[in-house]
């Protein structure tokens, strides 16, 4: 039964043999070759940093060497500048960056007090970045001068470079794109994990690098107004006090102290005019701003000056051996309601008791 | 009465078929196979000169190969410049299975009597299928795991590809990939998911590279080189014909050009390393950035790489400890073995050992062990990718049957035979 049945069938059978073979000797022919695209988990462990660019920057698509990001300003003549980003996986010393910098563009090789009078430190948004300018010493009076603004972050033990080098024109009309382009920036750090907006306490930095530290205790005691408030915690300060209003505007009060002399007084003042994106001054016209006062029973100065939107308050200090400086830094206006308490804060400035 | 029936069957059959006759002489089996044992003959001459792989693919994938007679055999010096075509592995696998269906068809009697013949035959048109399928559709890869780590990829030994990934997402990235094929074809590539268009200028499956000096500048070829590492590391790259000995290291290398909307981004070079561009880093930190070359581009991070091309599995290994045992007082290999968790799709997770000639296999692959560095702490599995590995296994099987039963068949008919005759006193 099963035999007929097969044989009945067997031409088709036959066919199928046949096409079989057919099929089996095109077999090896592969599908066409296509591109392909799918989505995997993240493997890259690298650091990624990801930005709102000004309207008139562009973006250099060229990434060498421990660049995660290169930008220029896009001008008539063409693009012009170089702005970077370069995340370090470790704490590097900020006298290192300066140094970095520095040797290129003629200053001699900077130790942690020659460096302190020029670095300050900038809070834009709800991060605080060191901010060092450094022009070329070839020509420091042009305004053609090649200047290098260097703004560093330190977080989650790595520390994030964004050198701004320009002529020194492009780089002052560009700071506040500069500082926007800072405040956009989203950072992930090259273990993955996103970096949070505030530095870590300092005891979580066991085996790790710190940046400089202020080489003495506070000898001063003083009186804070009530209006004031603890400001952010830094290595840099001796103290860090801050005020708000309801409208927002901030002042930030720092007490700082620094090995010699660092400059000067003039030198220290058109340091801080140019914070306020005020021109600097000369020895002659210094008492525009300066003002004899005493602190502590110390012949010292009391520097005020007014910015088109921020204004500065300072006393300073200068001690032979060590200088202090009590600065006031913001919003003008809240500057203005606080020059009071700045200075009653100035006169409660007393020696510590000796134990 | 079925005697009948079956011989008028085959009788009714060559009529039908009888344009099969010829190939289904026993005359071409003949020749087949001895063309196929000068084939075999050829090819391990071959195999010195070329290695296995150059072999395979000269005299086996292919259906004809041409062959120089060596000079040092008799007569070389008049001979060694006449090309000599052989007949290749595909021309003789396919003329047999022909020539066996043929004869399967048109000269074999289909009677329970014969069916160990029909049997053998059947296991023989299936192992040569089996074959030419496998060659056809086998893939072979490798599996580096360092120990403590999982893997859930394979890459090829054989084939490169262009990989494009966009990493600005931390949770996942996209990745973009231009096989060889297209590779080597050149031109421009563009695909809705990147937004740039390739240019591939250059591409090849060797070569030869060196930093550039002043004494042995640039090549022309990768003086076109304006980005990425080929540009601060100075490469200098020189093609080379690929090498098919099994020791071989293939170097596979492209430039090209990424341009958006018409215009030019860059050119990049990229050098794929044939035990993976993780290594790029250990040879020299200039070229570290080699397995990742990275490329902003509207306000998103992309990498470029040219790596061996990559097959992602739905599921993962993970290497838990290795074991590398050496005959006494020698440095051959007595046991690499590889203890390992395999992490399956649902969520579930397999132990198992994997050591030589016992292998894994899962989710159609089979994962060799294949080398091992006790010291730097990894594993290296060869994975066959080979959807007809059982044919042969069924092939055989139908053979052995086929055997049985025509010998039983004999067997039982001369026991039958013995019994029946008159013993004598």
């Amino acid at each position: 039964m099963f035999l007929n049945t097969y044989l009945k069938y067997h031409r088709a059978f036959f066919k199928f043999l046949l096409l079989s073979n057919l099929v089996l000797s095109f077999f090896s022919c592969s599908e066409e070759a296509s591109i392909q695209s799918y989505s995997i988990p993240s493997e890259y462990n690298g650091p990624i940093v990801s930005w709102k660019l000004p309207d008139n920057w562009g973006e250099n698509p060229d990434l060498s060497g421990p660049m995660a990001g290169s930008f220029h300003i896009k001008t008539k003549d063409g693009p012009q500048g170089r702005i970077g980003v370069m995340p370090f996986r470790e704490q590097v010393s900020t006298v290192d960056v300066a140094n970095m910098f520095g040797r290129e563009m003629g200053y001699p090789t900077f130790t942690e007090s020659s460096l302190a009078p020029m670095l300050q430190e900038k809070e834009i948004g709800s991060r605080t970045f060191e901010w060092l300018t450094l022009k070329a010493k070839s020509d420091p009076v042009s305004s053609s001068t090649r200047t290098a603004l260097l703004a560093l972050l330190r977080q989650e033990g790595e520390t994030w470079l964004f050198p701004f080098i320009a002529e020194q024109k492009l780089v002052l009309k560009e700071s506040e794109n500069f500082i926007q382009f800072l405040n956009s920036c989203t950072l992930r750090s090259a273990n993955n994990k996103p970096i949070i907006a505030r530095s870590p306490p300092s005891e979580n930095r066991i085996n790790k690098p710190s940046p400089p530290r202020p080489t003495r205790d506070n000898p001063w005691t003083w009186e804070i107004p009530p209006t004031w408030e603890d400001g952010k915690a830094s290595s840099m300060r001796i103290a860090s006090l801050k005020v708000a209003d309801k409208n927002g505007s901030k002042l930030d009060i720092s007490v700082t102290t620094f090995p010699g002399d660092v400059g000067g007084l003039l030198a220290n003042v058109n340091r801080w005019l140019g914070q306020i994106e005020l021109s600097p001054v000369d020895q002659s016209s210094l008492e525009k701003y300066c003002s004899p006062f005493t602190i502590a029973g110390n012949p010292g100065h009391f520097i005020e000056a007014y910015g088109e939107k921020d204004a500065l308050l300072a006393g300073a200090l200068f001690l032979g051996k060590e200088s202090w400086f009590f600065k006031l830094l913001g919003n003008r206006t809240l500057a203005e309601k606080e020059k009071g308490n700045f200075i009653e804060f100035l006169h409660s400035i007393t020696p510590k008791p000796k134990q | 009465m079925n005697n009948k029936i079956n011989k008028s069957s085959l009788s009714q059959r060559r009529r039908d078929f009888n344009f099969l006759l010829p190939l289904a002489s026993l005359r071409l089996t003949i020749a087949l196979l001895s063309l196929s044992m000068i084939l075999i003959f050829v090819a391990t001459l071959e195999q010195v000169r070329i290695g296995i792989r150059g072999a395979l693919a000269e005299y086996f994938e292919s259906f004809y190969g041409i062959w120089y007679y060596p000079e040092k055999f008799w007569g070389g010096e008049i001979l060694q410049d006449i090309p000599l075509p052989i007949p290749g592995g595909y021309l003789l696998g396919g003329l047999l299975i022909i020539n066996l269906t043929a004869a399967y068809i048109v000269r074999f009697q289909w009677t329970f009597k014969k069916g160990g013949i029909q049997l053998i035959h059947l296991g023989i048109i299936l192992l040569l299928i089996g074959q030419l399928t496998t060659q056809a559709i086998q893939e072979e890869s490798r599996m580096q795991i360092n120990k403590g780590e999982k893997s859930n990829y394979i890459e090829r030994f054989h084939g490169v590809e262009l990989v494009i990934r966009d990493v600005t997402d931390p949770a996942q990235e996209k990745v973009i990939t231009v096989p060889q094929e297209l590779l080597q074809k050149g031109g421009s590539h563009s695909d809705k998911a990147m937004p740039f268009t390739v240019n591939v200028l250059h591409f090849g499956v060797n070569c030869d590279f060196d930093f550039a000096t002043a004494e042995k500048p640039r090549s022309p070829m990768a003086e076109i080189v304006n980005r990425g590492v080929g540009q601060s590391a100075n490469l200098n790259i020189t093609a080379k014909e690929e090498d098919f000995s099994s020791d071989a290291l293939n170097f596979g290398y492209i430039i090209f050009e990424l341009l958006d909307k018409g215009q030019s981004l860059g050119k990049w070079m990229s050098i794929s390393h044939p035990a993976g561009n993780q290594v790029w880093s250990q040879m020299s930190p200039k070229l570290s950035d080699m397995g990742f070359q990275s490329i902003r581009h509207n306000g998103k991070l992309w990498g470029v790489a040219l790596r061996q091309e990559r097959e992602y599995l739905p599921f993962s290994i993970e290497l838990l400890d290795i074991e590398n045992e050496f005959y006494q007082g020698t440095e051959i290999p007595f046991n690499f073995e590889s203890d390992i968790n395999l992490h399956l799709e649902d969520n579930q997770t397999r132990r198992a050992l994997v050591y030589m000639n016992t292998p894994l296999r899962h989710g159609g692959k089979t994962f060799y062990q294949y080398q091992m560095n006790d010291s730097a702490n990894y594993s290296v599995f060869q994975v066959i990718s080979n959807p007809s590995w059982l044919v042969p296994y069924i092939a055989c099987v139908l053979v052995s049957i086929g055997m049985l039963w025509q010998f039983s068949f004999h067997l039982i008919r001369f026991l039958r035979k013995n019994s029946q005759t008159p013993q004598k006193a």
